[in-house]
């Protein structure tokens, strides 16, 4: 208990995967904005929409001049999305030029398959970046005078195109098999109602901030998938329901430390309306057994949701309940929020009982808070001193 | 054991896994306490840490990948986004222009 931080200063590995899974969700999360466009469209103008108007949701039998026929839905999600995250992809391996040619790539696995190509895009996009980042460190310095456009420009539009081809016949379709487990594999999960053990492993990765790396590098490109053939999809809920999160809050703030309960009304707000998952990771790690509560918690969420049918339209980014709101698909509007609302009880029924409902912390004094709060600093202050030696 | 010297921070950068969420939120709390001392306050994730940065905040369970990519610039680690004694150590020394060790 003396512990502030127990395990979260971690290890090599964790911090791999962590880099690993923030730059997949990298290539998401700057274009969640297109992602919310594209639901809000969605859950409004399809034909079981809140408003169905078919030149916009893309449905039913319409034609006129200068219209495709084919609305906005299908696009922005065939096209629009995946090169979003393909351009960001590969500006992140080899800045503006890197995403030019990871976009022209991302075209070629978009093309090669029928189902929308995120995971095709997260892959052939930083790939083809960095074989224009080793072509161009190879040929640094070796450019004639005056050629330099020339070569810059043709050099990454002959790579860019033969990715663009090698990914419509070879990575599109081995993507697009691999997409296809994955969604096999949830739907498994779903029929065999196993999919409330997810909690057991997202909960506790979320606390070790790995809360993106799975929501946005994961289960957002599946769930977009999912959504695109059904309109709603259960895999935004996983990661994102805040109610886990705000029972452990509420049960700080009635039967926390004392110290901390005052903390928790301000963080309440900020979780659940504001969506910053993040501030009651701290608690948990404070009080690690915690986590006990946000699992159990959040696997009723995800077993509300399977009960109910409950899925959302996009995903909502960030996980506030005005997020959730905005996302929810006509029809279906009562699974969501009941999922909220039960994950939020038994998080906070069971942080209650792990707290002893408050006896705890009035047996611990003040001082002792103080006095931890303190070894933490002593803490902080000997992982400074270590990085120091560690450090050249 | 380094002694920072508040009249060389020039830019306080906070970094977050993605940079959008909990930096966004702590560096706008920062900008506000830190308005009269002129010192630039960004939020970023933490690979992005940019070069130019005098001292960086981060979570402590961010803090192997921030000091990887932060290189000697000074990184302090703290545990709670709504005061911790960490942050509010460095604003008040940094507010009153005191040399401080992180």
């Amino acid at each position: 208990m003396s512990a502030y931080t127990p395990t979260v200063t971690g290890t090599g590995a964790k911090a791999t995967i962590q880099r690993f899974g923030g730059y997949l969700a990298g290539m998401v999360m700057p274009n969640i904005a297109a992602f919310i466009a594209w639901g809000l469209i969605t859950a409004l103008f399809i034909e079981v929409g809140w408003i169905p108007v078919d030149k916009i949701g893309g449905w039913g039998d319409f034609s006129g001049p200068g219209l495709t026929g084919i609305g906005l839905v299908g696009p922005m999600i065939t096209y629009l999305l995946p090169l979003l995250i393909g351009f960001t992809g590969g500006k992140m391996v080899h800045g503006h030029r890197g995403g030019v040619v990871g976009a022209i790539a991302t075209v070629g696995v978009i093309v090669g398959t029928d189902v929308p190509m995120f995971l095709g895009a997260m892959a052939i996009a930083p790939l083809t970046a960095w074989i224009v980042k080793k072509l161009d460190e190879a040929i640094a310095g070796k450019v004639k005078a005056g050629f330099e456009m020339l070569i810059d420009n043709f050099s990454a539009g002959i790579i860019g195109g033969a990715m663009a081809v090698g990914g419509l016949y070879i990575v599109g379709p081995v993507v697009e098999s691999i997409t296809t487990a994955a969604g096999n594999g949830v739907q498994w999960l779903v029929d065999n109602h196993l999919l409330p053990a997810a909690s057991l492993i997202i909960e506790p990765a979320k606390v070790l901030f790995l809360n993106n790396a799975i929501n946005h590098g994961v289960l957002t490109p599946l769930g977009a998938e999912q959504s695109a053939e059904t309109g709603k999809s259960i895999l935004f809920m996983l990661e994102t329901n805040p109610g886990p999160g705000l029972g452990v809050l509420l049960a700080i703030m009635f039967f926390g430390p004392i110290a901390l309960r005052p903390t928790a009304p301000g963080a309440i707000i900020v979780h659940f309306f504001g969506g910053i998952h993040e501030i009651y990771f701290p608690y948990i790690l404070m009080k690690p057994q915690l986590i006990a509560a946000t699992i159990l918690g959040g696997a009723t969420g995800v077993a509300t949701a399977v009960i109910t049918g409950a899925g959302l339209v996009a995903s909502p980014a960030p996980g506030s309940i005005f997020a959730y709101i905005a996302m929810l698909p006509k029809g279906g509007v009562w699974g969501p929020l009941l999922a909220i609302l039960m994950a939020t009880i038994v998080s906070f029924v069971v942080a209650a009982l792990l707290m002893g409902f408050g006896r705890n912390a009035r047996a611990e004094s003040d001082a002792e808070v103080q006095a931890e709060l303190k070894a933490a600093e002593e803490e902080v202050a000997e992982l400074k001193a270590e990085s120091k030696q560690q450090r050249p | 054991m380094t002694t920072i010297d508040p009249a060389a921070v020039k830019k306080l950068v906070v970094a977050c896994d993605a940079g959008m969420g909990s930096s966004a939120m702590l560096a706008s709390t920062l900008k506000k306490q830190l308005a009269k001392s002129g010192i630039a306050v960004e939020h970023t994730s933490v690979q992005g840490i940019p070069a130019d940065a005098d001292l960086v905040l981060t979570h402590a369970g961010l803090l192997d990948r921030a000091r990887g990519v932060a290189g000697s610039t000074p990184v302090v680690p703290f545990n709670l986004f709504l005061g911790d004694p960490a942050v509010t150590k460095v604003v008040t020394a940094l507010q009153n222009g005191r040399p401080f060790d992180v």
